[in-house]
């Protein structure tokens, strides 16, 4: 308050007309403090009140010239005025400040010789409110940005319900309930008390037992706290650890997109002020925000949600053991935010060990979701047509015919495996429809590329297919791959294809190897070569006759694993 | 009682035996039967499987086992791994009111070992444990956070070069409010990077992990959103943006630079010459992230290391200084790539002194 | 330094009476195929359509299973208007995805629509 010394009227007026002097005016004060807009007291070194002008009048209307100043203002302005005669004193060091009579003034004396003092009153009341509402206005806006920033920065709903529970009874209120809509017949209910945990259940509650809250959550505009009854609040409201009675409460919807998402209790005890209006059109601005963030994150969730069973029936499969032989296999889309793309494989198990597991590796041309769901369509033909799997030409020709459309020529290239296991060897039927012919590491290492050659399906009226058959020893895997991997574009030039070449080198080095680290070999030294670029879809599937001493059937829960190295990345030199 | 349970490390022999051989039944067989002795089984993952896994990457550096065999040794690690956990359900899940935790490697890692030994042990102390596995991406992570809101992430990460997406995943998980728990090797020695990049604790091992979620980790101020020079304000200087954005060509130039030097090198097959440029790939990445964290022994362990690896293959190390050289003269206007680079060549000739690390090793 | 960034993908066309040509350059992939089957099926729709359409392939550096497609699309449309599709100059990378996924002999087949 230090610039206030600056609106101290100066002590020697000047004289507005000597013509007009008021016959009680003191020559040695001035000339018109009489008339002074301020409450000006003349008060002589004994406390007596000596002169008062018309304003001090309305401020103090009982005092009168000739009175003791002690009895007539309050014990801060007396104590101002005794500190006077006490040391030496400038005009701004004697100024005192405080209320009289519901105004809140500040004091500043002139000495005017013989120990008088003139006590001039500036009325701050207008002035302190303002500022007490600037600041509380600049207050709520820093509040509102942090609400909205905390809020906004999770996607889980029950996550930005406790946040914004915690904030509201931070902020707003000694505790809050966050009421979200029904699931069911029951609400989710979060209850936060200031200083204390957030605690959140989900309860059959009546809703209608609490003033407006029923119509909050329909979205109908809140009821005025002055006509909520604290007593009549419900027990389930009121949070443990509460203490004392609920003394004031507001109501407030908390509005969505278009719909309620839910209702926000503030409850003050009875020892507390109660809410004020301007606190009621926070809570509002607050409920508000909450509303907005919680919506968002509950659509965030249903979308999710949604994508996730759509997309659930288009993820690759985890494979496993099956009938004494391993499978293995690794996807990665060729957009990484995006799980599902153009590749895909299956393994269906055979009926028994006697029967043939068919096993579909493939590439739709084209990416992302429009990709995935003809990658879905396929699957799903491919299972209708399973008790024909004997005959890998009759199920290319129906899938070619299910396919085929005027529409567009977005192709599919497959490998079809069916596998059986005889003895310790495991036999292979393998028949490629325009897909890049298996791999198939033998024990001593070599690798071999089974030569079997087909049409694409699905853009032409007939396909043609060569099937060859095959025998893994224990040991030997046979690998389906899409071009994804051969086609990876890195190295440690950046521009160079990872190539068939490398591929196979890094096939023939997994003999004896489990399918599920021969695809993971395949995939990390993959990515290795790719380092941060563009790729397309990427699928391997391994088909591996155990070699001996292995556990068939044991990792059924086996994710895709890692590797032991130095603290360095893997190389051999 | 106690009498005929054989000790950790004699398991852990009895293992490293098993795996190496690629004798999964073997080494399946002997962990369900200390189990069922009553071993317990934090024991088998920590004292048991983790050595033998660290012994099988020692061991692959030291060029004493074909990378077959690491392979084939890793996967039935983690297939024995798998097939303890599978065993478990019939089991209540330890204490309860223990929170929801993710464990993921950084986007880019492919050993996921370690956190997959993490996150069993974590189910073991009652823990809910969502295991993302290897290679995450980032955005996957972030909207699983989004979908589960657990009460922390464990990042592991191996491999020093994905410090920086390591960085970037560490900001995304404290923006949507989730404390971040940083693990494994990339953090360095004493978790000093989990600190360059600001994640909220650094666990050295699975029990450190457990300890510090038990003693809770806090939420982020999820409001308080930072950016990588926040936290990072040497990237100012834009040495790592250049020296990250122009490796292709820095490879290729020190690639002919060295044939130039040592003609010897134009007489090597493709492939000899793929693992060459492989090499000075690798110095160049760990240069970047060196640059990026503003750390020279990130640096220099990567050099000495790989002067180890290579001595162990009998492929002299001078190749490595000369690399060191040639990309000084490139990147002669990067102050700070300079002294690193200079550092470098410095801890080489100080390694080259020292013996080569005998074939002991700590099972 | 060597610029990484692929050629720029560009369609060039010839026309003669009986023969359109279009010379492909650059990568056929996700990305540009749709350019390729639209400014052909244009081509075709505008005038006579010509006996025979030449894709001269000297100057491709890539081709996916997109470009594929849309060569696919082309024939049928070639096909309808009863010209010949000619596939020129083909480099090994094209010559290897049409021998793999067994389709050269249909898109190179004589025209079995229009005027035959």
């Amino acid at each position: 308050m230090v610039g206030c010394a600056r609106r101290v009227p100066p002590f020697v007026s000047v004289s507005r007309g000597s013509s007009a002097r008021p016959p009680d005016v003191d020559p040695r004060v001035g000339a018109t403090w009489t008339e002074a807009p301020c409450p000006v007291l003349v008060v002589d070194r004994y406390g007596g009140l000596v002169r008062i002008n018309g304003a001090a009048r309305a401020l103090l209307p009982d005092a009168e010239c000739g009175d003791r100043l002690h009895e007539r203002v309050p014990s801060w302005l007396w104590g101002a005025h005794q500190r006077m005669g006490e040391g030496p004193h400038d005009g701004s060091l004697g100024t005192a400040t405080g209320r009289i009579n519901g105004r809140f003034v500040e004091a500043h004396p002139t000495p005017v010789g013989e120990g008088e003092v003139v006590w001039w009153l500036i009325d701050e009341t207008d002035r302190r409110l303002a500022e007490t509402a600037l600041s509380n206005a600049r207050l709520r806006s820093e509040i509102l940005s942090e609400v909205s920033s905390a809020l906004l920065s999770t996607l889980n709903v029950p996550r930005c319900t406790e946040v914004a529970a915690s904030m509201a009874a931070e902020h707003l209120a000694e505790a809050a309930v966050l009421v979200a809509p029904p699931q069911g017949r029951r609400h989710p209910l979060t209850y936060a008390r200031r200083g204390g945990p957030v605690t959140q259940v989900t309860r059959q509650v009546d809703v209608s037992g609490v003033p407006g809250l029923a119509e909050a959550l329909q979205g109908f505009p809140p009821v005025p706290a002055r006509w909520i009854d604290p007593g009549a609040i419900p027990d389930w409201v009121i949070p443990d650890g509460f203490s004392g009675a609920v003394g004031s409460v507001i109501v407030t919807p908390l509005p969505g997109h278009g719909v309620p998402a839910g209702a926000l209790i503030l409850l003050r005890s009875s020892t507390e002020q109660v809410f004020t209006e301007g606190e009621e059109v926070f809570a509002r601005l607050f409920a508000a925000r909450a509303g907005a963030a919680l919506s968002a994150a509950r659509l965030y969730t249903e979308q999710a949600t949604v994508t996730a069973t759509l997309m659930q029936e288009l993820l690759p499969p985890r494979l496993t053991g099956v009938h004494g032989v391993e499978y293995a296999g690794g996807y990665r889309a060729a957009k990484d935010h995006e799980r599902v793309g153009g590749d895909f494989y299956d393994v269906h198990p055979g009926a028994d060990p006697s029967q043939e597991t068919l096993v579909v590796l493939g590439d739709v041309a084209g990416k992302g979701l429009d990709a995935a769901v003809l990658t879905g369509k396929i699957r799903n033909t491919l299972h209708a047509l399973l008790p024909l799997a004997g005959n890998h030409q009759r199920v290319l020709d129906l899938l070619n015919g299910a396919l085929l459309t005027s529409r567009h020529t977005r192709f599919a290239t497959l490998v079809l495996a069916s596998v059986r296991r005889r003895g310790g060897q495991v036999r292979l039927r393998l028949t490629s429809a325009g897909h890049l012919p298996p791999l198939i590491t033998r024990a001593d290492g070599t690798v071999e590329e089974v030569a079997t050659q087909g049409t694409l399906v699905g853009a032409l009226p007939t396909v043609k297919a060569r099937t060859v058959e095959t025998v893994l020893s224990p040991g030997e895997t046979c690998l389906l791959y899409t071009d994804g991997i051969t086609e990876a574009r890195g190295g440690p030039l950046g521009d160079e294809l990872f190539g068939e070449h490398r591929l196979r080198r890094a096939f023939g080095e997994s003999a004896g190897i489990p399918a599920e680290a021969v695809v993971e070999r395949v995939q990390m030294l993959v990515s290795g070569w790719l380092g941060t670029g563009r790729h397309d879809d990427m699928a391997a599937v391994a088909i591996s006759a155990p070699a001996t001493g292995a556990l068939t059937l044991v990792g059924g829960h086996a994710e895709a694993g890692g590797h032991t190295g130095g603290p360095g990345s893997r190389r051999i030199t | 009682m106690t009498v005929a349970r054989p000790s950790a490390a004699g398991l852990a022999d009895r293992l490293w035996q098993a795996v190496v051989q690629g004798d999964e039944r073997s080494a399946a067989g002997l962990l369900h039967d200390a189990l069922a002795d009553g071993t317990d089984e934090e024991t088998l993952l920590l004292e048991v499987i983790a050595p033998v896994q660290e012994k099988v990457g020692v061991e692959w550096a030291a060029d004493r086992i074909t990378v077959a065999q690491e392979h084939a040794a890793t996967a039935i690690n983690e297939r024995v791994v798998a097939s303890l956990a599978h065993r478990r359900p019939g089991r209540p899940t330890g204490a309860p009111g223990r929170g929801r935790v993710t464990v993921s490697c950084v986007d880019g890692e492919w050993h996921a070992f370690p956190a997959r030994l993490v996150a069993e042990v974590l189910t073991l102390h009652g823990w809910r444990v969502d295991f993302l596995g290897a290679q995450t991406p980032t955005p996957h992570l972030v909207a699983h956070l989004h979908h589960t809101g657990p009460d922390a992430v464990l990042l592991s990460g191996s491999i020093p070069t994905h410090l920086p997406t390591a960085h970037a995943a560490i900001t995304a998980c404290q923006a949507v409010g989730v404390p971040v728990l940083a693990g494994g090797r990339a953090f360095g020695p004493d978790g000093r990077y989990a600190r360059t990049l600001r994640a909220d604790r650094w666990a050295a091992d699975a029990r450190g992990a457990v300890s510090a979620l038990d003693a809770g980790l806090g939420r982020p101020d999820a409001s308080a959103t930072r950016q990588q020079l926040d936290d990072l304000p040497h990237l100012a200087d834009q040495e790592y943006t250049m020296v990250a954005q122009s490796r292709a060509q820095l490879v290729k130039q020190t690639l002919v630079d060295l044939e130039n030097r040592f003609p010897a090198l134009r007489s090597y097959s493709d492939f000899q010459r793929e693992r060459t440029a492989e090499d000075i790939a690798h110095i160049v990445d760990f240069l970047a992230t060196a640059l990026y964290v503003d750390d020279a022994e990130l640096f220099t362990s990567f050099l000495t290391w790989t002067a180890d690896i290579l001595g162990a293959r009998h492929v002299p190390a001078h190749s490595l200084v000369a690399s060191l050289d040639l990309l000084s003269g490139q990147l002669r206007d990067f102050p700070r790539a300079g002294k690193l680079l200079h550092e470098g060549v410095a801890a080489l000739g100080e390694h080259s002194d020292r013996p080569v690390p005998g074939p002991d090793s700590h099972v | 330094m060597t610029s990484l960034s692929p050629a720029e993908f560009a369609l060039s066309f010839f026309r003669e009476p009986a023969t359109l040509t279009v010379r492909v350059c650059g990568e056929l992939d996700y990305d540009t195929s749709e350019d390729l089957v639209d400014a052909v099926v244009a081509r075709l729709e505008e005038g006579p359509p010509p006996r025979e359409v030449r894709l001269d392939f000297g100057a491709l550096t890539w081709i996916d299973s997109s470009g594929l497609a849309a060569l696919l699309m082309i024939h049928r449309r070639t096909d309808s208007a009863g010209a010949v599709l000619r596939l020129e100059n083909r480099p090994g990378f094209l010559e290897r995805l049409l021998h793999v996924t067994n389709v050269l002999e249909h898109l190179t087949a004589p025209a079995s629509g229009g005027r035959g």
